[in-house]
């Protein structure tokens, strides 16, 4: 396993007969994914796209192996499906959802910690890694298969990113979605340490945004732990103070949270620092002419 | 949902938490049965209402007549004071700060206590945050006794037996009105006890569903107050914020949208909106965010619409675009970048309607900004 997933990961799909769910799975097995399975209490014996759906983890589990699970599970039932998730064993999990109570949200963390499992989101687009496996809503052709890491807490952003690149011609080992927050699963700096680990990836991307601390952090964990190199951009340059711009933490409060600061401590730690997604393929390929 | 700090002290007392005995006075006329030494505090939601007179402290009983005179004919910070707290003064021997919120980055709760109580916590945060201790807990087992202990220790509270107690009940509070946050600054350590002398509680809005009539309750009690009909359902998942600029923007995305904001800035202009539609949409949903653009004052003069759908179809964007314009019209150059998911359906679509789409992020921005300009 390189970043989470391969070739051979067999996914789960929780919520696979709504109707982004069962899109998704269809998005997700056209472009190649292993979708062994779905579960939707009371619709066990169905079929979509192909794939059986049953009523419980457990009865898929009899059938299939599977070592990820992406949930579509509405908000309200969000936080029981990634439990009964976490309890079957499954060691990574994706959820899609956003909106889910931010204590639904806790305790699926601290569940999954006790247990041993990755949470990747909630909010997230999800993971994917082009030409091995596709875990997520990721339009797939704005992708392809190379060796710089994407981590991103926004999914469009990353789509963005990604377009960017592939058209100058820089792959990607995995593009990772951390969601919009206020509550993060797996974090910016686990992201950033699996990439350091991964034999696949030669850079990293990271992508922030305006507000709270989080580009901070990982600023400080590059300095003393990634000897990739780090492309960075921070989006919202241009925001008002005091403004909250769609995801929850993305706001200017006095001088905290700017762009500004976290640009400083970014190129502080080392990092290259990009204006524009064009600017990061640019560096990429700089970077590359130097090595 | 913010609440009020009388709305708060109620949460607090079906805890079984310690508040002063009070007065809510809603109307400058009601008779006030309580008598000094009292405070008098304004329920405002803004923060800082200490600094900016909200509060006063009343040693004798004409002190309170003419403190409600004073703070029914006040605004603090901008706002109107619909109701003043009256509360019995309380015999403070000392001042604590004690919170539970979130830590998202860590993903796990946190209990926040300090023993420089009664001043903003941020400053302490910034000047001394040395004061501040901050304990992360399981949500699944709450905070455990020996943690209290440790922050009793930390703290120099004498008695952590009662502390352990409080925070229980905090906890309860929090977890069973799905809170993001449970305040008590100051916290007064008092003859009889520890009191909560204010209370700041956040409720989150994501679990109106299952605190349907808990929420709606106190969502009334703040209309009535303020004398606004607020609503718990949320229209839409639109995030729709007012700019300065003249070039009006629409992403399917918070993180492109800010991205767009700063290019349309690198590009020589400036956004009118940010509006952002979350990721996952409708044809209504675009139709909604057509119209809250189209329909600011002063007009934009370009609208500029950014989509890089992943959950977000396509066809479903140029559904919504198309009906807008059909049904009212797009005064202004409107400019499309789309791509995604279904985007050859959508495209398609577009090109029917006679509108161009472009698939360049930086080409559609400079378009917008050019025709916001007049300059083609």
């Amino acid at each position: 396993m390189v970043v989470l997933v391969n070739r051979d990961t067999n996914v789960l799909v929780q919520g696979i007969t709504g109707r982004s769910g069962a899109l998704q799975t269809k998005v997700m097995i056209d472009y190649g994914t292993n979708v062994v399975a779905g579960v939707t209490p009371g619709k066990g014996g169905m079929e979509v796209e192909g794939v059986p759906v049953y009523d419980f983890i457990v009865d898929a589990m009899e059938h299939h192996d599977i070592d990820a699970a992406i949930s579509f599970v509405p908000a309200p039932f969000a936080k029981d499906a990634s439990i009964e998730a976490i309890d079957s064993g499954i060691k990574l999990l994706v959820l899609t959802t956003e909106e889910i109570p931010d204590q639904d949200v806790l305790a699926i963390i601290a569940h999954a910690r006790a247990a041993g499992t990755t949470v990747l989101g909630p909010g997230t687009p999800g993971l994917f890694a082009p030409g091995k496996c596709k875990l997520g809503a990721h339009p797939s052709r704005m992708f392809q298969e190379g060796r710089v890491g994407i981590v991103s807490k926004s999914g469009a952003l990353s789509y963005e990113v990604g377009k960017a690149m592939t058209e100058a011609g820089i792959g990607q080992s995995a593009v990772v979605g951390l969601g919009g927050g206020p509550i993060w699963g797996i974090s910016q700096t686990e992201v950033l340490r699996l990439f350091e680990n991964d034999p696949e990836t030669d850079a990293i991307v990271l992508l922030g945004e305006i507000g709270g601390s989080m580009e901070e952090e990982a600023a400080s964990f590059i300095a003393d732990n990634i000897s990739k190199p780090v492309v960075a951009i921070i989006v919202g340059r241009a925001a008002p103070e005091g403004k909250s711009l769609g995801h929850a933490g993305a706001i200017i409060e006095g001088d905290r949270g700017t762009a500004q600061a976290k640009i400083a401590a970014l190129e502080e730690a080392g990092a290259y620092i990009a204006r524009t997604p064009y600017e990061i393929a640019d560096i990429i390929e700089e970077i590359r002419g130097d090595s | 949902m913010k609440l009020f700090e009388f709305q708060g002290k109620g949460i607090f007392r079906r805890y079984g938490i310690r508040v002063p005995d009070s007065q809510l006075v809603t109307d400058r006329n009601e008779k006030v049965t309580l008598s000094a030494p009292a405070v008098l505090k304004s329920q405002v939601l803004t923060g800082g209402r200490g600094k900016a007179g909200g509060i006063i402290v009343c040693s004798n009983n004409e002190e309170i007549a003419s403190g409600l005179d004073d703070l029914f004919t006040k605004e603090i910070n901008g706002e109107p004071v619909s109701a003043v707290l009256v509360e019995d003064a309380a015999d403070i021997e000392n001042e604590f700060y004690l919170a539970i919120t979130l830590d998202g980055g860590n993903g796990t709760p946190i209990l926040i206590a300090s023993a420089a109580g009664g001043v903003d916590i941020e400053t302490v945060a910034k000047e001394t945050p040395d004061k501040i201790v901050t304990t992360p807990f399981n949500i699944l087992t709450g905070p455990s006794d020996y943690q209290v202990r440790l922050v009793a220790r930390a703290i120099d509270y004498p008695d952590a037996r009662e502390l352990t107690a409080l925070v229980k009940q905090m906890f309860t509070a929090f977890t069973e009105s799905d809170a993001t946050l449970v305040e008590i600054n100051p916290l007064a350590q008092t003859p009889e006890g520890l009191v909560a002398l204010d209370a700041k509680v956040l409720l989150d809005d994501n679990a109106a569903f299952r605190q349907r009539d808990f929420f709606q309750e106190l969502l009334s009690e703040q209309n009535r107050l303020l004398n606004a009909s607020e609503t718990m359902e949320r229209e839409d998942t639109i995030t729709f914020v007012d700019l300065e600029g003249d070039v009006g923007m629409i992403s399917d995305g918070a993180g492109t949208g800010m991205l767009t904001l700063d290019l349309i800035r690198d590009a020589g202009g400036e956004a009118a909106t940010f509006c952002e539609m979350g990721g996952i949409t409708s044809p209504q949903v675009i139709y909604d965010a057509i119209r809250k653009v189209m329909e600011r004052t002063p007009p934009v003069k370009s609208l500029l619409i950014v989509l890089i759908g992943g959950f977000n179809r396509m066809d479903e964007m140029a559904e919504g675009i198309i009906k807008y314009r059909e049904e009212h019209g797009i005064d202004v150059p409107l400019v499309v970048r789309m791509c995604g998911t279904l985007e050859e359906v959508g495209k398609e679509m577009m090109t029917e309607a006679g509108l161009p789409t472009y698939d360049s992020l930086l080409e559609s921005v400079d378009q917008a900004v050019a025709l916001a300009k007049g300059d083609c």
